[in-house]
């Protein structure tokens, strides 16, 4: 078994802590469910989102294999695939911000009804975790290129993962519960 | 509360024994004993003990103060900052004031309009939230005659301490004879300072918060004052019900009960005068 | 073990020395007992704004249908009042003495994540200001330190007073769960060799519990912030029954944190009185394991009782039994605790230092308002006294004759290691017998005026017999109690200037943080002593004395 490092120790509490913020958001979303499915139904596009979704999916496995690599020695290969991991993650985003134009222009608003403002609410966080979590490896892949990139940034490197692999989990939950429920 | 008191007894008395018994006498360090199992046990499972007798003695009583619920007798609706009281059988309409009959199980439901109110005469049972958007119950069974003072009891804006009420609990003729009153529409004086003040009621914009039925007919924006004389007090407890009371109210409201909802209509002395006098004449 | 050096040499050596202002030293610093300090220093302030709004709401409500606050002015000053003591003060000073002691009585250099902690500092501190700056604006938030809605909505308070106040508690929320992340990663990483887990001293085991019960309830009013100002800003109706929103919601979502909140607010309290009686009774506590078991019981227990606060709210049978049941449940941990507390006592040789002093008045005070606690989830007496003055009474029973009584009692024991030197013991009992007499008299008596039927959060009330009298009553002892806080400032200034030095170990304690000179070096020990019980002092002075 794996032991945490400090920096990892650190991420896993903070975890902890937005695990339970995700799960009262969520908790609204479910406690509002029948105006929310009613909008879910009638304005979202499951198919399109599905394939944004599988994008920040893969982004979490090419991470680990940015990582695997890193351990391996191979900064290059660590480069590499850290460079994918943020492209991937970065049109999760674009798909986002393209949804949401598309609901705007019909609309559909946090105003509106209970839809609106539990789904925007949600994905909106959710969407802003994405970010920091981009800009966290961007610096990652910016610290690369320094000649003392060592064992300490490494650690730095699983810490950060712990928070992308989370932000990952919690979108698989938000996408079954806002998406799959109205598609399937 | 017996419970607890025995407890606070017992922890303040052991205190009180072992700060005198134990108190420091010389430099010496005394006996590091620690822990005892058994006492542990005994400290824990006696006051889960106590608990449960305090949890079932809580739900006995839960269940005795709880009944099938039906019709209501009473529909209370807490508005910022007065009490709309309506009896729907009767048609009856007031504010500030509930009336319930001795000895007879009321029922009221209780409503709000705005924000969350809470609705309490201590001498007659439990509090109970006024929730915009639900609707919750209580049963009511008055004991003897007697005029209880009431509150709201949940934070609703600045003059939530003046938020309060009346109620009345009469002998149940009594109690018929006052609803079949307050059911009847506004009496109709032929003083002439009283018809003066009707017309101006209706021509000022009294009529469009206040109803007097008989008059017009208005939403509930504000009390119902079709028989506003035969109430005791005004504003929410804060003044006595008589004409100079009355008077200063309609003179400046904000002055008497700050952020209350009632504008400042600036009336003359006269209009104060023919106001005065026709609301006092609705018993 | 950690991956984190722990020869105090090699770390000084990445920090050379440089010549700069003492300001800029303290605003820059990252040494977590300046933190302590400056969290010590900022909570202070925010005591004396909360102290004086607190004053000026027992004046207003010495007699009855006073005119000296508007209601408006009213609700404005006692929502400052509940929302700076609850964040500005009893939290961060709680934290503060955390940050302080933690890596000391483990045995550590520092915090595991140093700039994490100054960031944590500064992001409550301008949190605090931001609220206090919507008295500049204009108009504070006034629907209460709990902001139910609808009446915190915009369409029942449309001032911006409500969005600094949302805006304010997330900036400090992030700086309480960053403390919180701080703290578990220290505690679980940085101790020295020997200190297992069951070997902590009690305040760290607490602190380290607590830290837990904020990760799990400070999101909890993250979350509720958030959706009010959706609510707000961007018009939904999370909680606005007409947009088939719910107000009950916000009440659910709220005390899930608040309920939580007051036990953060009161274990590291827990914590100080575990040190501080078995020090001046000169005995080990009493049942270490079921006083740490204990902790652990209340923490999880506090996360299962929120709706308590809800009885009145007509949620339904299910709902009043489940949470009457739970919440009765969990005065069991808590009374397991004071008489251990009281056992530790019992055959020892009590010094009735200013501190032990404090320690006492917290057994009895903090039991009174535990009672009063358990007749509220009675839950049918609930329904008659919830949301009256005998709710203020167990409240400020529990927070100030509980956990200040506590703090009193900490800054009395730990005053000297802080700053070197002793504080007076003539001037502590003067604060002290000032301080008991003035609480009992403001918040006791209100426990009358509650079940006399006086509601709370009113800004006058009728003259109805006693009321008066009561309320004057109270309001004296408002002011004994500003008096005596008077005297602990005036206690510290003179002390910091004048008073007795106070050596490494002034009251022959024995754990870790007093194995060093006071104040301790930047780098907290020259060499950390081996660590084989729980009192690792008490083991060097008797070598030939049993284990733990």
């Amino acid at each position: 078994m794996r032991r945490f490092t400090t920096a990892q120790t650190a991420v896993a509490a903070f975890l902890l802590s937005e695990a339970v913020f995700f799960g009262f958001l969520i908790a609204a979303y479910v406690y509002f469910y029948p105006q929310a499915a009613r909008g879910a139904g009638r304005d979202l596009d499951p198919p399109r989102t599905l394939i944004f979704t599988l994008c920040l999916l893969a982004s979490s496995a090419t991470l680990w294999l940015a990582e695997r690599r890193m351990t391996a020695g191979g900064r290059n290969g660590f480069r590499l695939w850290l460079g994918v991991t943020i492209a991937l993650g970065a049109v999760f985003l674009a798909g986002q911000g393209l949804e949401y134009a598309g609901l705007f222009a019909k609309s559909v608003t946090p105003e509106r009804d209970l839809f609106g403002a539990t789904f925007f609410t949600l994905t909106g966080f959710h969407g802003f975790h994405v970010l920091c979590g981009l800009v966290s490896l961007l610096a990652l892949l910016a610290l690369t290129f320094r000649a003392d990139f060592g064992e300490a940034a490494r650690r730095g490197v699983g810490a950060v993962a712990l928070y992308w692999h989370f932000v990952d989990a919690v979108w698989i939950v938000i996408f079954s519960l806002v998406y799959l429920t109205v598609w399937i | 509360m017996w419970i607890c008191g025995f407890i606070l007894a017992v922890v303040t008395l052991a205190l009180a024994y072992i700060l005198i018994r134990f108190r420091r006498r010389d430099d010496g360090e005394p006996a590091q004993g620690t822990g005892n199992k058994t006492l542990e046990v005994v400290w824990t499972a006696v006051p889960i003990a106590l608990v449960t007798t305090l949890f079932v003695l809580s739900v006995i009583t839960a269940r005795a103060v709880d009944r099938p619920l039906r019709a209501p007798d009473i529909v209370v609706v807490g508005h910022q900052w007065w009490w709309e009281v309506r009896y729907p059988a009767s048609g009856a309409v007031t504010a500030n004031e509930v009336h319930l009959p001795a000895g007879r199980d009321t029922l009221l439901q209780i409503d709000a309009a705005d924000v969350v109110h809470d609705f309490w005469v201590p001498e007659l049972g439990r509090k109970i939230d006024a929730v915009p958007g639900r609707h919750n119950y209580i049963w009511i069974t008055a004991g003897r005659q007697a005029t209880y003072r009431g509150a709201c009891a949940e934070f609703c804006g600045p003059e939530h301490a003046w938020m309060r009420f009346r109620a009345v609990i009469d002998s149940p003729e009594v109690f018929d004879a006052w609803l079949a009153a307050e059911a009847a529409p506004a009496p109709q004086s032929a003083a002439a300072d009283a018809v003066a003040g009707r017309t101006r009621f209706s021509q000022l914009t009294c009529a469009n918060c206040h109803a007097v039925r008989g008059v017009n007919q208005q939403e509930p924006y504000a009390p119902d004052l079709t028989h506003v004389a035969s109430r005791r007090m005004l504003a929410g407890e804060r003044l006595e019900n008589t004409s100079a009371n009355l008077r200063e109210w309609l003179h400046e409201p904000n002055l008497i009960k700050p952020n209350c909802l009632m504008p400042n209509l600036n009336l003359s002395d006269q209009d104060l005068s023919a106001l005065t006098a026709y609301l006092e004449s609705l018993r | 073990m950690s991956d984190t050096p722990l020869a105090p040499g090699l770390i000084a050596d990445e920090y050379p020395e440089t010549v700069r202002s003492a300001w800029l030293d303290w605003i820059s610093t990252v040494d977590h007992k300046r933190i302590g300090i400056l969290y010590m220093f900022a909570t202070l302030v925010f005591f004396a704004a909360g102290g004086v709004e607190a004053l000026l709401m027992r004046i207003q409500l010495a007699r009855p249908d006073s005119h000296f606050l508007s209601p408006d002015q009213y609700d404005q000053i006692f929502t400052m009042h509940g929302t700076t003591m609850v964040f500005l003060v009893v939290v961060p000073m709680l934290l503060g003495f955390a940050n302080y002691l933690t890596p000391l009585m483990i045995g550590a250099r520092d915090m595991a994540l140093p700039r994490l902690n100054a960031f944590s500092f500064w992001v409550f501190l301008f949190g605090g200001i931001l609220l206090y700056l919507s008295f500049v604006y204009g108009h504070a938030p006034a629907a209460g330190w709990f902001a139910y809605t609808p009446l915190s909505e915009k369409g029942y308070s449309s001032r911006y007073g409500m969005d600094y106040w949302a805006l304010a508690l997330l900036g400090i929320g992030v700086g309480t769960v960053a403390t919180a992340v701080n703290l578990i990663v220290t505690i679980l990483k940085l101790r020295a060799p020997g200190l297992t887990i069951r070997r902590l001293p009690l305040f760290v085991w607490m602190v380290l519990v607590n830290s837990f019960l904020i990760l799990m309830a400070l999101p909890a009013l993250n979350a509720s912030l958030v959706m009010l100002l959706v609510d707000r800003q961007l018009n939904a109706h999370f909680f606005m029954s007409l947009g088939g929103g719910s107000p009950v919601l916000w009440q659910h979502y709220f005390w899930a944190f608040g309920h939580p909140e007051v036990y953060i607010m009161v274990l590291p309290a827990f914590g100080v009185i575990s040190e501080v009686i078995p020090v001046f009774s000169r005995k080990p506590i009493f049942g270490y394991g079921f006083v740490a078991a204990s902790t652990v019981a209340i923490a999880l227990l506090s996360l299962g009782v929120w709706a308590h606060h809800m009885f009145a709210v007509g949620l339904g049978h299910a709902w009043d039994y489940a949470f009457g049941a739970s919440s009765l449940l969990i005065a069991v941990p808590t009374g397991v605790k004071v008489f251990n507390w009281i056992a530790t006592m019992w055959g020892g040789s009590i010094h009735f230092t200013t501190s032990m002093l404090f320690a006492i008045a917290f057994l009895f005070t903090f039991t009174i308002g535990g009672l009063s606690g358990v007749s509220f989830a009675t839950f049918p007496l609930d329904w008659q006294t919830t949301d009256t003055y005998y709710v203020v009474a167990h409240m400020h029973y529990v927070l100030f004759g509980g956990t200040l009584f506590a703090m009193m009692s900490a800054v009395y024991y730990w005053f000297p290691k802080f700053s070197g030197r002793m504080l007076s013991e003539r001037l502590g009992r003067l604060h002290f017998v000032l301080m008991f007499i003035g609480f009992h008299m403001t918040f006791f008596i209100q426990h009358f005026l509650g079940l006399d039927g006086m509601p709370r959060r009113v800004y006058t009330y009728p003259d109805l017999p006693g009321w008066g009298v009561m309320n004057m009553i109270s309001t004296i002892g408002a002011f004994v109690i500003g008096i005596s806080v008077l005297v602990l400032l005036w206690n510290m200034w003179v002390s910091i200037h004048a008073g007795a030095p106070a050596g490494d170990n002034p009251w022959n304690a024995w754990t870790l943080e007093w194995a060093t000179t006071s104040p301790p070096p930047e780098h907290n020990f020259e060499a950390v002593p081996p660590v084989r019980s729980a009192r690792p002092l008490w083991d060097l002075a008797h070598p030939e004395g049993g284990r733990l």
